[in-house]
C-alpha cells in the first residue's frame, strides 16, 4: 500500500498503515451509492483485508491448528471478520490436517459496577463453562474495547489457551499496551466505518474500511 | 466546500503507486512456498487488484456499455486482467445495460478477423504499458476498421522516462519502473499461479531466466 511504512518484525504487528498515509481516493472504487459524500478516503480496500485475512488464518493454523478450537466471535463489528477468517480456515482445513472447529457469538457491555470499577459483562453465547479445556480463539475487530477485561471474563471459565485475533489495532496514546496475538492492520487514531463497523448502525453495507467525513457523521447523527 | 466537490476536484485518474513504496514483506500475505526467495515484495495484493478492477470494469461500461461491445486482447500478454475486468463487466453491470433495442454482447478476439471491429465498440485490454509505442501502432491498425469507438483497459501503466506518453483510457495502476510479476505478468511463463503484484528479487531473476537471456 501506498505511503511510508515500517517492516512487521513478527506476528504482532500486522501491517502497518502509518499515520501520514493518505489513503485511496474514494472514486478509485466501488462503494454503495448511498454513502457518496459521507467518506473522506479509503483506508483499507476490501480486497486487501481479505488477502490479510487469509494469510492470518494460515498462521492460526500453524499455531493451533492441531487442536480443537472455539472460535468466539466478538459482535457486532467483528462478524465480517469472523466470517472471512472461518472461511479461510476451512479452506486450509479441507486441503490438509484436519481441525475441528466450532463457533459462537458474544457481545460485550461495559458498565461501571457499585465499586466505580469499570467492568465487561458477556451478552450471549452458549454456556461459557463449555470452553472449560478448550483452546479459544477470540475473534474481534479491535474497537478498542479493553480486551484484557474480556480475557480475564474468559480465563474464568478455565479455557486451556486463549489466543485473541483482531483485525485492526489502533494506535492510540490510551492503548493499554494489549496487543493481540494476530493482528491484520495496525491503524492511525482515527474513527473508520465499513466492513461491519458502523458509526449509528450506518456503514455496516461498506465493503472497504474508510474514514467517515463531517458531513456523514452529521448525517447520520442520532 | 461540501465533500462531493472535493471528490471532484481531485478525482484521479487511477491508484497512483509513489517511487518510495516498499512494497509489503511476503510474511504479511499468502504467497507460494515455491516462490518465498524469488521475490522481493508483495507490491500490489490480489484483492486490491480485484477491487481496482471492479471500479474499472464500471467505468468501461459507462463509456461504452449501450453498445455492442467487442473486447480485444493483446495474445502475448496473460489473460487474467482480461478475464477478471470481463466477468465484473458481465456480472455486476451489464445487466444495467441490456435493454430489448440493444444485443449487447461481448466478444473477445485473438485479432485475426480484424473486419468485424467495423461499427463497434472496442476495448482494447492489456496487462502493462511500458513504453507505449506498440499500443500506438495497435491503435492506428484497428482505426483503420472502422469501429465507432475504441478505448484501452490497462492495468498498471510505468513510469518510465522512455515512454513515449501514451495514457490509456482506464488505468488500474500506474507504478514506479521495477520489475514486477505475478498476477497477469509471467517471467518466462513463470509466477503465472502468484495472484499477487510482486517485485521479483535477485534470486528469482536468475533461476528464471531464460536460455537465450543467458546467452545474451
Amino acid at each position: 500500500m501506498a505511503g511510508n511504512r515500517e517492516e512487521a518484525p513478527d506476528y504482532g504487528q500486522g501491517v502497518v498503515i502509518t499515520d501520514d498515509w493518505t489513503g485511496y481516493d474514494l472514486s478509485l472504487f466501488t462503494y454503495p451509492q448511498h454513502y457518496y459524500g459521507d467518506l473522506e478516503y479509503v483506508l483499507i480496500p476490501h480486497g486487501i483485508i481479505v488477502d490479510r485475512i487469509e494469510r492470518l488464518a494460515k498462521d492460526i493454523m500453524k499455531d493451533i491448528g492441531c487442536c480443537d478450537i472455539m472460535v468466539l466471535c466478538v459482535l457486532k463489528g467483528g462478524y465480517k471478520f469472523c466470517a472471512d477468517l472461518v472461511e479461510h480456515l476451512k479452506n486450509i482445513s479441507r486441503n490438509s490436517d484436519c481441525i475441528f472447529m466450532k463457533v459462537d457469538f458474544i457481545r460485550l457491555k461495559s458498565y461501571r459496577n457499585d465499586q466505580s470499577m469499570d467492568e465487561m459483562q458477556i451478552i450471549g453465547g452458549d454456556d461459557l463453562w463449555t470452553l472449560a479445556g478448550k483452546n479459544v480463539l477470540i475473534v474481534e475487530i479491535g474497537t478498542g474495547r479493553t480486551i484484557k477485561a474480556l480475557l480475564s471474563s474468559i480465563e474464568k471459565y478455565k479455557p486451556n489457551m486463549i489466543k485473541v485475533a483482531s483485525l485492526l489495532v489502533k494506535r492510540t496514546p490510551r492503548s493499554d499496551g494489549f496487543r493481540p496475538d494476530y493482528a491484520g492492520f495496525e491503524i492511525p487514531n482515527l474513527f473508520v466505518v465499513g466492513y461491519a463497523l458502523d458509526y449509528n448502525e450506518y456503514f455496516r453495507d461498506l465493503n472497504h474500511i474508510c474514514v467517515i467525513n463531517e458531513h456523514g457523521k452529521e448525517k447520520h447523527r442520532v | 466546500i461540501s465533500s462531493s466537490l472535493r471528490e471532484a476536484a481531485n478525482e484521479d485518474t487511477c491508484v497512483t503507486i509513489s517511487d518510495e513504496e516498499p512494497g509489503d514483506d511476503l510474511d504479511l500475505f499468502c504467497v507460494p512456498n515455491h516462490y518465498a526467495k524469488d521475490l522481493e515484495k508483495v507490491f500490489i495484493p490480489h484483492g486490491l487488484i480485484l477491487d481496482r478492477t471492479e471500479k474499472l470494469a464500471r467505468d468501461v461500461m459507462g463509456d461504452m456499455g449501450g453498445h455492442h461491445i467487442v473486447a480485444l486482447r493483446v495474445l502475448k500478454a496473460g489473460y487474467t486482467f482480461c478475464a477478471d475486468l470481463l466477468d465484473y463487466v458481465k456480472t455486476r453491470f451489464f445487466k444495467s445495460y441490456c435493454n430489448d433495442q440493444s444485443t449487447g454482447a461481448i466478444k473477445v478476439l485473438g485479432g485475426d478477423n480484424l473486419s468485424t471491429l467495423a461499427g463497434k465498440n472496442i476495448l482494447i485490454v492489456e496487462d502493462i504499458i511500458d513504453f507505449g509505442k506498440t499500443m500506438q501502432i495497435f491503435l492506428s491498425l484497428v482505426q483503420q476498421h472502422n469501429p465507432k469507438m475504441v478505448e484501452v483497459a490497462n492495468l498498471l501503466v510505468k513510469r518510465t522516462p522512455r515512454s513515449i506518453g501514451y495514457q490509456p483510457d482506464f488505468v488500474g495502476f500506474e507504478i514506479p519502473d521495477k520489475f514486477v510479476i505475478g498476477y497477469a505478468l509471467d517471467y518466462n511463463e513463470y509466477f503465472r499461479d502468484l495472484n499477487h503484484v510482486c517485485v521479483i528479487s535477485e534470486t528469482g531473476k536468475a533461476k528464471y531466466k531464460s536460455e537465450a537471456e543467458s546467452l545474451g
